[in-house]
């Protein structure tokens, strides 16, 4: 089992929720998070007063699939997530050694 | 099998067995009272066996020492998962440890029978005292009922020692639990309108239902020192009521329990299909929708939920202190029409509710201004007044203002949600009645559909600064940095009303039958405005916030609000700054009352952020976003020319409008557009053209005229000549070169209010000025009151900032700084002194801050940079002078 950690765009959430569920990924947590990488921050001016994003909005998905399940999931991020802008994101990838289903105490692939 | 075995396994067969019994009672009964009985007569008879082998044969024995029911088994009221309660009471420490083996005795055989114990030793001394940190044990014990042991001991803790407590000590117990009470109905956020309501702890569930009857027990009590029927205390016209939703509540929680095999008490969609199918709380369920039971539901919680907040309200402990002055005070909100008593509004001459329903409306004018509650006499009053509401339809005008005025004030939510429940919303709006607690399952939604209304409307109003109980609900959320900014543009809105109008409504498309909610919510408003009889441009306005109410949400979850392209796109739609607004208010107070965790302050910086850059890109793209000549067939002019005589040419229509931003087309009516078309038209006779009128506390200058030097400067001199303090402003010049400036400005010495033939010599100053027969100095030495300039509350300090880059052909100025009479005479003087020209001017003050937005050039190009310099010196020098 491989854990996939994923940040990316706000606004390409959608789409990379669409795809995984696509090739069967149907479970992951969703976090509302703020980073920054080499995407630069922004900055707006209003009413006089200037407000810089120093950190910048992104939404972190996190999930654990079966091993042959990951480079497919690798993939379909990367596919809905790229826009070739920097800022797009980053996915991590770490092994897992067991998974356990609260409820029926089943373990391994079958718990996901 | 040995002996011990024996007892054991027939006292677990009994047990069982009797379950089991009641379990199809209920099946065949639905009555959950009976369960309640039948399952405490069981536990009952387990216990006392249990004692009579631990402890003696003999039930009132040992001397010392006896057995206890608490909380809901004291009561017997025993659900088919709840916890059995139990205290083992004893004289003093002395006797615990000789009883420690029995009491480990019993409870080891009854959790050997799966039943849920909570158990606690407790000396006599002991529970005469108050627990501040464990409320939870004074509470239980107005619930005891004695099981077996010493009747002596009980006797003493029932008769002598806990009725003391309570003397002692009610105000302590009342006030904690109010407080526990009050916390419980915040995590549900204050509503029993949820869409899977806890039917246990939400507002309106069980659990206040027994708060009721803690509170008349603490009463009793302490004025009586006596024990009695909790309910005897209840007022009479709530009794039958409230006994009624607790009988519904008791057998949905059986059901829940017999479901779920467990103390479960959600009720979930699916629980709510399955209670409806099976007519559960003997409701037909032939007759019946998921939708209508959970009506029903609705219906029971609201009755407890009210008697709840009205016992709350009347046996608070007499306060000395600062409320108490409070509430004195609050008896002074008295008037000819109604009288107010501990919080309560009574109406003085009840029968006239039914002769004048303007006084219905003012009813709830004065619950939304002051957060006041209905007394049960207002209640019937109103009940009997819409019996006979009179045929003649209300006089629109009277009507919108007694609405506007409850939309306006800050307990609106509340108004409205007695408006709603005593049917006088449906009555002025049927179109409401199709979501009243409507149920729409919905993952992310928790309140019902009217409830969601309302709360759009509560949050909004807590959006405003921290303010006192009197002056409106506080805000529930967490304030951020970026919701004081939305508040601070919240209190800008020109017409607030329209968006509170169109929160109430957004969503009665829900409950009707059109393909999209939308489009129904559209369809109901527009028959809603009619009645009202709105203004077109208002009308306008509300569309505007049903159609795209779902708009900027979507762009910000699904759009990049970095890239200047979603921005641009955005404002696109939008038009206007005054629309930005409400709508990004809007879906603020949409997102937040979907449910209490939807509104993130992630969520909330995003939206500010996409108002902010929509808003700059509004203010800096105009010379982008022209009237271009267009073809015929989609030329604005066909909304202005059926305005116009017959003789209008639509070329001539198309040629005044070529050049304008697009922003005129969208912040002027066809009306407006038509009536400086034909001023337009007269430049031929004379060079200016001036129109003046009144729009409620402010007038609004239109000066159509050629462009020419000192222009801005000689129309801001003569108003301020005049006394004027010009709040608004915005210059326009289309492609031939025809400037259309609009003043809207405050009346500081009511010149024109208490002398309406001065406006014409206004416009007649201001002509002679423009046209040079008259000096603007002569006239600013003989009118201006220097002497009258008041110091600014507030230190803003003075800004220029520019921008040469939003514009392909000008410079933009942005100035901040606070507002003074002249001010805007002032900067134009100087920037026309040093040979800017102003293409393009938005003036703006918002409270004692003045944001002025000019797009300048100088000899028809931008500002080099020398010469901004030498703007920004001059600006400084005289705004700080």
């Amino acid at each position: 089992m491989k854990k996939i950690e994923a940040i990316i765009q706000p606004s390409r959430f959608d789409a990379v929720k669409d795809a995984l569920h696509d090739i069967g990924v149907d479970g992951m947590t969703v976090l509302e998070v703020r980073g920054h990488g080499r995407q630069k921050g922004h900055t707006e001016f209003y009413r006089g007063n200037e407000y810089t994003v120093d950190l910048l909005p992104k939404i972190k998905i996190e999930m654990v699939v079966p091993d042959n399940l990951a480079e497919p999931s690798v993939q379909a991020i990367l596919k809905t997530a790229k826009t070739g802008k920097i800022g797009d994101g980053k996915i991590f990838l770490t092994h897992v050694d067991d998974a356990v289903r609260i409820r029926n105490d089943e373990r391994g692939d079958a718990a996901l | 099998m040995n002996e011990t075995g024996d007892w054991k396994l027939e006292l677990s067969d009994y047990y069982s067995a009797e379950s089991l019994t009641t379990q199809r009672s209920f099946d065949s009964t639905g009555d959950g009272l009976a369960v309640l009985r039948r399952r405490s007569e069981a536990v009952d008879v387990v216990v006392t066996k249990l004692y009579s082998r631990f402890f003696s044969p003999q039930l009132d024995e040992p001397q010392n020492f006896c057995l206890l029911a608490l909380g809901g088994y004291g009561r017997r009221e025993l659900f088919p998962h709840s916890d059995i309660d139990l205290l083992f009471l004893t004289e003093n420490s002395r006797e615990q440890p000789s009883r420690r083996d029995a009491v480990a005795g019993i409870l080891r055989e009854l959790w050997d029978l799966r039943l849920r114990i909570g158990h606690s030793v407790h000396t006599l001394a002991e529970c005469g005292r108050l627990y501040r940190d464990n409320l939870e044990f004074n509470v239980a014990l107005l619930d005891c009922r004695y099981l077996a042991g010493d009747r002596g001991l009980y006797a003493r803790l029932h008769d002598d020692v806990f009725p003391h407590l309570v003397a002692r000590d009610h105000q302590d117990l009342f006030r904690n639990l109010a407080d526990m009470t009050r916390q419980r109905h915040a995590k549900y956020g204050d509503t029993i309108f949820h869409l899977e309501p806890d039917i246990k702890e939400a507002p309106g569930g069980l659990r206040d239902f027994h708060v009721c009857r803690w509170l008349a027990r603490i009463s009793q009590l302490e004025k009586r020192k006596a024990w009695g029927a909790p309910e005897d205390l209840w007022p009479a016209h709530w009794r039958a009521e409230v006994g009624t939703a607790f009988e519904f509540l008791c057998a949905t929680r059986c059901f829940l329990h017999y479901l779920r095999e467990r103390d479960d008490n959600q009720l979930s969609y699916e629980c709510q299909d399955q209670a409806c199918a099976r007519g559960i709380a003997r409701q037909p369920a032939a007759l019946l929708t998921a939708a209508d039971w959970m009506r029903i539901y609705f219906r029971n919680a609201r009755s407890i939920y009210r008697l709840t907040k009205h016992l709350l309200e009347v046996s608070a402990p007499a306060r000395a202190g600062v409320y108490g002055l409070f509430q004195n005070w609050r008896s002074r909100l008295s008037n000819a029409d109604f009288s107010v008593l501990r919080e309560n509004i009574y109406v003085r001459q009840p029968a006239a509710l039914a002769q004048d329903p303007a006084l219905l409306l003012r009813l709830f004018e004065m619950v939304a201004r002051h957060g006041l509650e209905l007394s049960r006499d207002a209640e019937r009053a109103v009940a009997e007044a819409l019996t006979r509401v009179p045929a003649t339809p209300l006089d629109p005008s009277v009507f919108f203002g007694s609405f506007r005025q409850i939309l306006l004030f800050p307990w609106a939510a509340k108004a409205l949600r007695d408006m709603n429940r005593l049917g006088v919303l449906s009555a002025l709006f049927p179109e409401f009645q199709v979501i009243d607690s409507l149920v729409i399952r919905d993952f992310f939604h928790r309140y019902t559909v009217d409830e969601h209304s309302f709360m759009t409307i509560q949050n909004l109003h807590a959006l405003a600064p921290p303010r006192s109980r009197s002056q409106g609900p506080a805000n529930s959320g967490v304030g951020s940095e970026w919701e004081d900014l939305l508040a601070e543009i919240l209190s800008e809105l020109e017409k607030p009303e329209l968006l509170y109008l169109a929160l109430l409504f957004h969503d009665v498309g829900k409950g009707m039958e059109a393909p999209d909610h939308i489009e129904g919510s559209l369809q109901a408003l527009d028959e809603i405005m009619a009645r009202l009889d709105l203004a077109a441009v208002d009308r306008a306005t509300v569309r505007f916030l049903i159609a795209s109410h779902l708009e900027m949400s979507a762009t910000l979850q699904r759009r990049d609000i970095f890239d200047p392209e979603t921005v641009r796109e955005f404002a696109g739609k939008i038009e206007t700054p005054e629309r930005l607004k409400m709508l990004s208010l809007l879906t603020y107070a949409d997102i937040k009352s979907v449910n209490p965790e939807a509104l993130t302050p992630w969520k909330t910086e995003l939206l500010w952020r996409l108002y902010a850059a929509t808003e700059n890109y509004l203010a800096r793209s105009l010379d982008k976003e022209r009237v271009k000549p267009v073809a015929a067939t989609v030329s604005p002019a066909d909304k202005i020319l059926p305005l116009l005589a017959p003789s209008a040419i639509r070329e001539e229509v198309d040629s005044f409008l070529e050049g304008f931003p697009r922003r005129y087309l969208a912040t002027h009516s066809p009306q407006e557009i038509a009536l400086h078309f034909q001023l337009a038209q007269r430049l031929g006779q004379e060079a200016v053209q001036a129109d003046l009128r009144t729009l409620g506390s402010l007038h609004e200058l239109t000066v159509i005229t050629l462009d020419r030097p000192f222009l801005f400067a000689s129309i801001t001199g003569t108003l301020a000549a005049w006394g004027m303090s010009i709040v608004k402003a915005v210059a326009f010049a289309d492609a031939a070169g025809v400037v259309l400036d609009t003043f809207r400005f405050v009346d500081l010495y009511h010149t024109l209010d208490l002398n309406p033939s001065e406006a014409d010599r206004l416009k007649s100053n201001l002509v002679d000025v423009l046209q040079g027969r008259m000096e603007l100095s002569k006239l600013m030495s003989g009118r201006i009151r220097p002497g009258s300039v008041q110091k600014p509350k507030v230190t803003i300090p003075s800004q220029v900032r520019f921008d040469d880059t939003s514009s392909s052909h000008s410079t933009l100025l942005e100035l901040i700084t606070y507002d003074r009479p002249g001010l805007l005479y002032q900067v134009s003087s100087v920037l026309a002194e040093l040979g800017c020209n102003i293409e393009i001017a938005l003036i703006d003050t918002e409270g004692e801050k003045v944001i002025d937005v000019f797009y300048l050039t100088s000899q028809v190009r931008k500002l080099p940079p020398e010469l901004q310099g030498a703007v920004e010196k001059a600006l400084l020098s005289k705004l700080q002078a």
